[in-house]
């Protein structure tokens, strides 16, 4: 019996090695996949991208890419000289400046609207569980239909509810093109963003603001701490974590985002930025290859960010 | 909050106290009544204005001023998107099949893949794994717009090569899909995986299962909750997808709904009822299936599974 036990025992310890041993090839078998499908359908194409962003790719050579003309930097210059893209002064700042000033008050406005809906969610009442699932509506919504509601929400002609509201009040008297004003469609397309996105933040903060110790509130109020003390002492330093991450990765999607900003305003009226831009240059000019750098500028502007990010503001959070 | 706690259990404290706080906290609720009305506000009114608009009539979308209420359930916008009869008839039941054949499919190989590359990160040692995982979630930060120019370039390539039509190929068109909820998927289910205990698939190896009757008889069934969550997502992401759609896609015939709806906004003849009609019905499933999942997607959303 005791033999039986110590073969048994050695073909157990055989198998686990020999698992160990084919574990790795199964892995790789699992993951592999996925892993072709992300490589060939991301990384692949952005290292080509890099390479037709040094090329002249028309409509023409498109059949034939590899084909194209080495222009060298050519493509750069006229992406960066071009009316569309750099920044002319305050009445026309260029997409590189817009998407920056975009990306940034919209990241803000957001985070600021999700830390209230959270401070509001995170009290007790009835229906909150309904409350929570619609706030969770902009986000989930698909973003042809939001943006397009919104739209005609704005739209210029007295039907719209803006003008129709505004013209009864008498504030107006002859119906407005909201999204056709500069500046004017600049911010509507920021608070936009934020009624889009801030149920994003509002979760990430709730799941923070929920497991804050409460021992911390009942201290302070045994202190005589008043909320807003309590606010500014605890609650602020307890999410600091929480919202710089929210603060990075908004920004970035944000600097990313090519439907909202298109779908409402098609880049027009002071909103342009460099993703809708990307995709002009692209497919209105045709010229595939400054589509390319304006996106390798994009992705150069996206990785200053983050290495700021990283450098100054986690560097701050980690000595303090 | 502690405010609430010290009045919902009043006998622990002095009277005066509880006054005082009393007289706080109705000023303190008006404004977060207020608040709340003002979130609610904002959020619903645009989700009516949609519904309702989408059973109004043309004279009552084009009038001197609003209609805030339909005069009846007209159904002239829905005739215009589905009655063959209709004068600028729009087909839309075609959009509907096409988004569905792509989104469902999506969904399904997203939810298979991520299976088994999230069990493979989560339960087998292997060099080069953390190298892997980071490389695929960087996935996440990455423009869209920046690789549909190569992706455009690299199809057109292929189509030219092998004389088939690359454009307008919805399977061409899954598999950009796929790349984008891929890693979404992997990591929300890898971290639901890292929470099941790896005794209970011990347990399985040494009754000796294989590896992948462990996954098809222990790890599956126990990751069902997160299953579901993965396939709701990736859905609903490639249900919703406009750029890649809009730049791959010609023929009115291939359109998905976003792109469809697209077109009939960019009418020269503006019909917003017929528009929000679109929408409504392109919004209705993702809010139904939002509501009736909802607890488990709340969880998911908050782990910052959704890129948006």
């Amino acid at each position: 019996m005791s033999a039986s036990a110590q073969g048994a025992k050695r073909t157990l310890s055989q198998r686990w090695r020999s698992m160990s041993a084919r574990e790795a090839r199964l892995a790789w078998l699992l993951i592999l996949p996925t892993a072709l499908i992300v490589f060939g359908v991301v990384l692949f194409p952005a290292i080509f991208s890099i390479w037709i962003s040094f090329h002249d790719v028309g409509l023409k050579e498109l059949g034939n890419v590899f084909q194209a003309e080495f222009v060298g930097l050519d493509n750069y210059r006229a992406v960066v000289d071009d009316f569309a893209f750099k920044f002319q002064g305050l009445r026309s700042w260029g997409a590189a400046v817009t998407s920056v000033v975009y990306s940034f008050i919209s990241t803000f406005v957001t985070i600021l609207f999700g830390l209230v809906a959270a401070l509001l969610l995170n009290r007790p009442f009835r229906a909150r569980g309904m409350a929570r699932a619609v706030f969770l509506f902009p986000y989930v919504a698909p973003i042809v239909s939001v943006a397009f509601v919104w739209r005609w929400i704005l739209d210029p002609r007295p039907s719209g509810v803006v003008n129709d509201i505004l013209m009864s009040l008498g504030l107006i008297e002859l119906p407005n093109a909201y999204l056709a004003q500069r500046g004017l469609a600049l911010f509507i397309v920021i608070m936009f963003t934020a009624w889009r996105y801030f149920p994003f933040a509002m979760l990430m903060i709730l799941a923070r603001l929920q497991a804050i110790d409460r021992t911390l509130y009942e201290a302070a109020d045994v202190d005589g701490a008043g909320e807003w003390a309590k606010f500014r002492y605890i609650t602020i330093p307890e999410l600091r974590y929480v919202l710089g991450a929210i603060f990075l990765l908004r920004l970035i999607w944000t600097f990313n985002k090519f439907d909202d900003i298109w779908l409402l305003t098609g880049g027009g009226f002071g909103t342009n930025v460099l993703p809708v831009l990307t995709y002009q240059f692209s497919f209105k000019s045709n010229d595939f290859g400054m589509g390319a750098a304006n996106a390798m500028i994009l992705l150069l502007i996206l990785v200053v960010f983050l290495v700021l990010y990283v450098g100054v503001v986690m560097r701050r959070v980690d000595d303090e | 909050m502690s405010t609430d706690r010290t009045v919902a259990r009043p006998s622990d404290e002095k009277l005066t106290l509880i006054e005082h706080l009393s007289r706080r906290l109705s000023l303190r609720q008006f404004v977060f009544a207020i608040a709340l009305a003002f979130f609610l506000v904002s959020i619903l009114f645009p989700f009516y204005w949609m519904v309702s608009s989408s059973f109004k009539s043309y004279a009552e979308i084009g009038g001197r001023e609003a209609v805030y209420v339909p005069s009846a359930l007209r159904l002239d916008a829905y005739r215009e998107l589905f009655d063959p009869a209709h004068e600028s008839f729009q087909n839309f039941a075609v959009n509907i099949v096409n988004t569905v054949k792509i989104s469902i499919p999506t969904a399904l190989i997203a939810v298979i893949l991520s299976v088994f590359g999230a069990y493979a990160v989560t339960r087998l040692h292997f060099r080069g794994r953390e190298v892997l995982l980071n490389s695929i979630l960087l996935v996440y930060l990455f423009p869209g717009i920046l690789l549909i120019i190569p992706l455009f370039a690299m199809v057109a390539q292929i189509g030219a090569a092998i004389g088939f039509e690359v454009r307008d190929n919805l399977a061409v068109l899954m598999f950009t899909y796929l790349a984008q909820t891929l890693p979404v998927a992997l990591y929300m289910l890898a971290n639901y995986f890292r929470t099941i205990p790896s005794e209970i698939e011990q347990a399985g190896l040494i009754d000796g299962c294989t590896r992948l009757e462990v996954i098809w008889r222990i790890t599956i069934p126990l990751a069902i909750p997160a299953l579901v969550s993965v396939f709701i997502y990736t859905f609903m992401i490639a249900w919703n997808e406009y750029l890649y759609a809009f730049v791959f896609l010609n023929d009115r015939n291939m359109f998905t709904m976003p792109i469809a709806i697209n077109t009939i906004f960019n009418d020269p003849q503006p019909r917003p009822h017929v528009v929000m009609a679109a929408s409504t019905i392109m919004t209705l499933p993702v809010i139904v299936l939002f509501l009736a999942l909802e607890r488990y997607l709340a969880e998911g959303l908050a782990a910052g599974g959704v890129k948006g």
